[in-house]
């Protein structure tokens, strides 16, 4: 069974490598940091309910006007 | 007011005391100074200081003195184009100006970036007969943090060198403060104009989305960037807005609104201004300093007692807003990087690489979820400022930070009072409220409604008719000694 760091590192290498990505070994402390920061950010985003999808979504239809 | 201003070498009488656009403008009519002798005196305060606070990546002496001749000229003809006309500025390097390279502080930017012509911005200075100094330092990009690896100056804090002097617009901040510029052009898309301000003790202004065409500026994020004037005074950040503002069909982005006068108003009047505090937040983190939170509040009373007035109120979410902000903006700007991080990782700045590629860690449907949030929080925004006329906060948690005791990804998650407003697209001016025991500058954020940028700067102005601190120069004279 994997770590949660484990995973974190495999999901970071596989976006890495999706996206044709090649860093240094010395960026690697700074990209998991930047990862699992940037995962932190999203889910905080994400919890505020009033701005969660409803049908019909009034919010993001608001956006594009 | 004016606090002596020391230069190297035989210093003039007639521009050791000039300190603001308002002050340099009246020596200049006078017939006290001229703009040649106040751009050699500003150009040789720059040279001497460059290498210890890092303020510019290229001083353009040839064009600030071709300029600087060409206004005296103008003065001695009885032509007048109006309060810019021969003063010194500073602009930031990933804004073009004609013939002069353009690097964002970066080796992947070619530096004939722009084409031959100035930004519509640049231009607007350049015709209101304004003399450019240099293309001040920035973070790589507008991200991130100076890398002193890639050969480009790194600036540092003039009221301590050890200290971060904030980005991104860190050369236009640090050259304000230190006297190598009356003040410039930054850039804001999550406080790049108004960190630069508050760490370094003067006035700057996030103006609202699209007031200023920002066609020629190296985009960060498309839809949070803005370019904002920096100077001592909100006064001269009005005199700077009156030629920036306005709408240009090369910038898809920018408001065809009406610009106002900005200085008509600037009266010291703040009769019947209502002020909105938002606490939660903004006035009672833990990491927020006492320091900081004492020196808003005292301000807001001094408003209050010219005669405005001030309430508590609550914003909800604020600190979502602030993530949002920042997920928007790494998305936008990795989209923009993207091909240039495949082909070429290593030529980005060792703190570039990982800030950048944060937008590629971001889903699709984060973004949405972000642009969904950001249209609830403007919303709720634009309810709040239908009951108060501005609203009041610090502009940062804390005064600069040691640069060498900073982690670029631990700052992420710390509170931050800027980007909330960038994602709104409201304006917000950051001015000086005193100093930390530390003899650091602190500093609070005046927020308004959109393109209500007059009504902010008359705020700030009132505030400092009645105080001095944003007069206040550092103690550079020990670096001249140091670097000479």
């Amino acid at each position: 069974m994997h770590s949660i760091e484990e995973e974190f590192g495999n999901q970071l290498d596989l976006a890495l490598e999706s996206n044709g990505l090649t860093p240094l070994p010395e960026d690697r402390a700074a990209l998991l940091k930047a990862f699992s920061t940037g995962r932190e950010q999203a889910a905080l985003v994400f919890s505020v309910a009033e701005a969660r999808y409803e049908e019909p979504d009034l919010i993001f239809s608001a956006s594009l006007s | 007011m004016t606090t002596e201003l020391a230069t190297p070498g035989e210093e003039s009488a007639a521009t050791s005391t000039i300190l603001t656009i308002a002050d340099a403008g009246e020596a200049l009519r006078s017939g006290t100074t001229t703009s040649v002798e106040l751009t050699t005196a500003m150009l040789e305060k720059a040279t001497a200081l460059n290498p210890a606070l890092g303020a510019y990546v290229e001083i353009t002496s040839d064009l600030a003195l071709e300029q600087a001749a060409a206004a005296d000229a103008a003065f001695a003809a009885g032509s007048d184009a109006g309060p810019l006309q021969g003063i010194p500025l500073a602009i930031k390097d990933i804004i073009k100006v004609a013939g002069v390279p353009t690097t964002a502080n970066s080796r992947i930017l070619d530096p004939a970036w722009g084409g031959d012509a100035d930004a519509p911005v640049v231009a607007r200075l350049r015709a209101a007969g304004s003399v450019f100094i240099g293309k001040s330092t920035t973070s790589e990009f507008a991200l991130g943090m100076p890398d002193a690896d890639k050969g480009f100056p790194v600036p540092h804090n003039p009221w301590d060198v050890t200290r971060t002097p904030a980005g991104s617009s860190s050369g236009t901040g640090v050259a304000t403060a230190a006297g190598l510029a009356f003040g410039g052009l930054g850039t804001d898309t999550g406080g790049s104009v108004r960190g630069p301000a508050t760490v370094n003790g003067h006035s700057g202004l996030k103006v609202t989305f699209g007031r200023v065409p920002k066609a020629g500026v190296v985009p960060l994020g498309y839809s949070l960037d803005s370019i904002g004037p920096m100077a001592r005074s909100a006064y001269d950040c009005a005199l700077l807005l009156q030629v920036m503002a306005g709408y240009d069909a090369a910038d898809p982005n920018a408001a065809d609104v009406p610009v106002p006068s900005y200085t008509a108003g600037l009266d010291g009047s703040v009769d019947g201004i209502k002020i909105g505090l938002p606490i939660p937040y903004f006035f009672d983190h833990d990491q927020l300093d006492p320091e900081v939170r004492d020196g808003v509040l005292s301000a807001v009373q001094a408003l209050v007692g010219l005669g405005a007035t001030s309430t508590e109120m609550e914003l909800a979410h604020a600190d979502k807003a602030q993530h949002a902000n920042a997920l928007i903006l790494v998305g936008e700007a990795y989209a923009y990087h993207r091909n240039n991080m495949v082909e070429r990782w290593t030529t980005y700045g060792k703190y570039t690489r990982p800030g950048l590629v944060r937008g590629m860690f971001y889903t699709a449907a984060d973004y949405v979820q972000a642009n969904r949030f950001r249209v609830l929080w403007c919303e709720q925004v634009a309810k709040a400022l239908e009951t108060y006329d501005v609203l009041i906060t610090p502009s940062a948690p804390t005064t600069a930070q040691v640069a060498a005791d900073m982690n670029p990804s631990q700052r992420l998650l710390q509170p931050s009072y800027t980007g909330q407003w960038n994602l709104s697209g409201l304006p917000a001016i950051c001015i000086p409220t005193g100093f930390s025991s530390e003899g650091l500058p602190l500093s609070m954020q005046i927020i308004g409604k959109p393109f209500a940028e007059a009504t902010v700067l008359k705020i700030a102005d009132a505030y400092q008719r009645i105080t001095d601190h944003h007069l206040q120069v550092p103690p550079v004279d020990a670096l001249i000694t140091t670097a000479a």
